[in-house]
């Protein structure tokens, strides 16, 4: 197996929900002087320790706010964890949005230098790439409108073309393959699919268990911020499945109990 | 065996991230370029209306100044258009490097980007418009037949200190902005007050002796002077006002740094 890529010890990461709560330096002083100030912390992971390997490709599953994008914000090195370490041996291409970095004023091609930057190239690397990004992302006629006017599928296109149009080592992708058509959503399956065969680790975040099950090799399921399974897919989706099924069970009669009652 | 660079691990200095040097200064440049282009794009009338608002704000100054109020003063539009420069240079750059982190929410917490990039091109591109309003001011020198002198030539170490105590204090209240949004408001009144104050547009004449202190407390006073004597009195700016702005410069500087390297890491939890 060799050195792990991507290595988290016991990675907790955690969010003072107070200063959300009274985000004036007014409230602030108030309360420090009064020695009032509690914060309620919130718990995004907890001990979460992972090791993946070059060429893994692993499906983030859980839900709304289990902590999945916050762990991939970790390994992005976007959010610093509170506690344990995080260690990513390789470049990170961060895929959390498409799009990002965009400026709606500038034309598509001014976009792609200044998305290119904020992944991390010069602009002499991305003026290399600039034709392939245009004909993988189809916008040959409308590189030079303002991307105001583009459609949300161009966008999203254009954002991945950008954000793949060099192999990284690590991949992150966050419940973004649903955006844009079918065709495009195809290739970008095999645009991942090519990258991972020569080495790319792949981290996907998806709410669907199937695309999860159809592409990864390995799975990891969150629950309020801790490590529930993880291992292979099959096992974890199965016993995730198991676990939201439960879960709606119990929803359910405790509505039913409370119409009874309400009745 | 291919060697991986651990790159995104590196954390040395400011270089949070480990974005290589090369990116950020490309970074850096394009994101001027992207700021005066959209001030601009909007063709001739953007640029026309830089270009004319000191000089119409000039035109107010002086019929308020000089006509309503009749102070002397030798060539008081010259006087009065250095000070509207140097003031809209400062309060513009430092709102908009106060806000830059907030606009730039969305890419600060999907990108790894280090949070500093944003108010330092900020205040590159007010320093960039700084030196386009010298055409208008150009143009006021000429018609006035003011004559400058070779110490014209100090102009440039002036704007120098400027930028550098300015991107201080953007660097100050750029996380201070994103932690508390109250923040923004309170230095909007503040810098009211601090033009008020500063002798931008009326001659330290004027000023009551009993008023002195405050004039002298204020720090933009220097910045001001070091700013204005290279053109208006075609002087080098004395050794007072010229120590105790580098002197501030480096102060703000260090404070601003030092806000950035224990903060920056709270930014994006915070935005």
């Amino acid at each position: 197996m060799g050195i792990p890529i991507v290595e988290l010890k016991r990675v907790s990461l955690k969010y003072r929900l107070a200063r959300q709560k009274t985000p004036t330096f007014k409230e602030y002083m108030i309360h420090w002087i009064k020695g009032v100030l509690v914060y309620e912390d919130l718990w995004a992971l907890r001990d979460v320790s992972l090791e993946l390997y070059k060429g893994d490709m692993i499906g983030i599953v859980g839900r709304n706010g289990a902590g999945k994008s916050t762990l991939l914000k970790v390994i992005a090195k976007i959010l610093n964890p509170t506690s344990g370490e995080c260690i990513v041996r390789g470049r990170v291409s961060p895929l959390l949005e498409l799009g990002i970095g965009f400026d709606m004023e500038l034309s598509g091609y001014e976009n792609i230098y200044l998305a290119g930057l904020f992944l991390g190239h010069t602009k002499k690397e991305i003026a290399t790439k600039i034709d392939e990004i245009v004909e993988f992302a189809e916008l040959e006629y409308f590189i030079n409108s303002p991307v105001r006017n583009y459609s949300s599928g161009m966008v999203a296109r254009l954002g991945f073309a950008i954000a793949t149009a060099w192999r990284p080592e690590i991949l992150i992708v966050d419940e973004i393959l649903s955006v844009g058509d079918l065709a495009f959503g195809k290739k970008c399956i095999e645009r991942i699919k090519e990258f991972r065969s020569q080495g790319t680790t792949i981290l996907l975040v998806s709410h669907a268990g199937n695309i999860v099950e159809e592409l990864c090799n390995k799975a990891v399921w969150l629950e309020k911020g801790i490590v529930y399974a993880a291992g292979d897919t099959e096992e974890v989706i199965e016993k995730y499945y198991n676990f939201i099924k439960s879960i709606t069970n119990e929803e359910c009669r405790r509505e039913a109990i409370f119409a009874r009652q309400a009745l | 065996m291919e060697f991986v660079s651990p790159l995104r691990s590196v954390k040395f200095g400011l270089r949070i991230s480990g974005y290589r040097i090369e990116v950020l200064r490309d970074l850096l440049f394009e994101l001027v370029k992207k700021d005066l282009k959209v001030r601009y794009r909007r063709s001739v009338i953007g640029f026309l209306w830089t270009m004319l608002q000191p000089l119409l704000m000039m035109g107010v100054m002086y019929i308020v100044f000089s006509e309503v109020f009749r102070f002397n003063i030798s060539n008081y539009p010259v006087y009065a258009l250095v000070g509207i420069l140097f003031w809209n240079f400062f309060s513009q750059s430092v709102i908009s490097a106060m806000n830059s982190l907030r606009f730039n929410s969305g890419i600060i917490q999907k990108m790894p980007v280090p949070p500093w990039i944003f108010p330092v091109s900020s205040v590159i591109s007010g320093t960039i418009n700084l030196g386009l309003s010298f055409i208008p001011l150009a143009i006021i020198l000429l018609l006035t037949g003011h004559k400058p002198t070779i110490y014209l030539f100090f102009l440039p170490i002036s704007i120098i200190i400027i930028t550098i105590f300015t991107l201080g204090v953007g660097l100050i209240l750029s996380p201070l902005a994103v932690f508390f949004y109250d923040v923004t408001e309170l230095v909007g009144v503040l810098l009211i007050l601090l033009m008020y104050i500063t002798p931008t547009f009326y001659p330290m004449s004027i000023v009551p002796p009993k008023f002195f202190w405050i004039v002298y407390l204020n720090p933009l006073r220097s910045m001001l002077e070091v700013f204005r004597d290279p053109i208006y009195l075609g002087k080098i700016p004395p050794t007072s006002h010229l120590s105790a702005s580098i002197a501030l410069g480096i102060l703000s500087m260090l404070i601003g740094v030092y806000i950035f390297k224990t903060q920056s890491r709270k930014i994006a939890f915070h935005l």
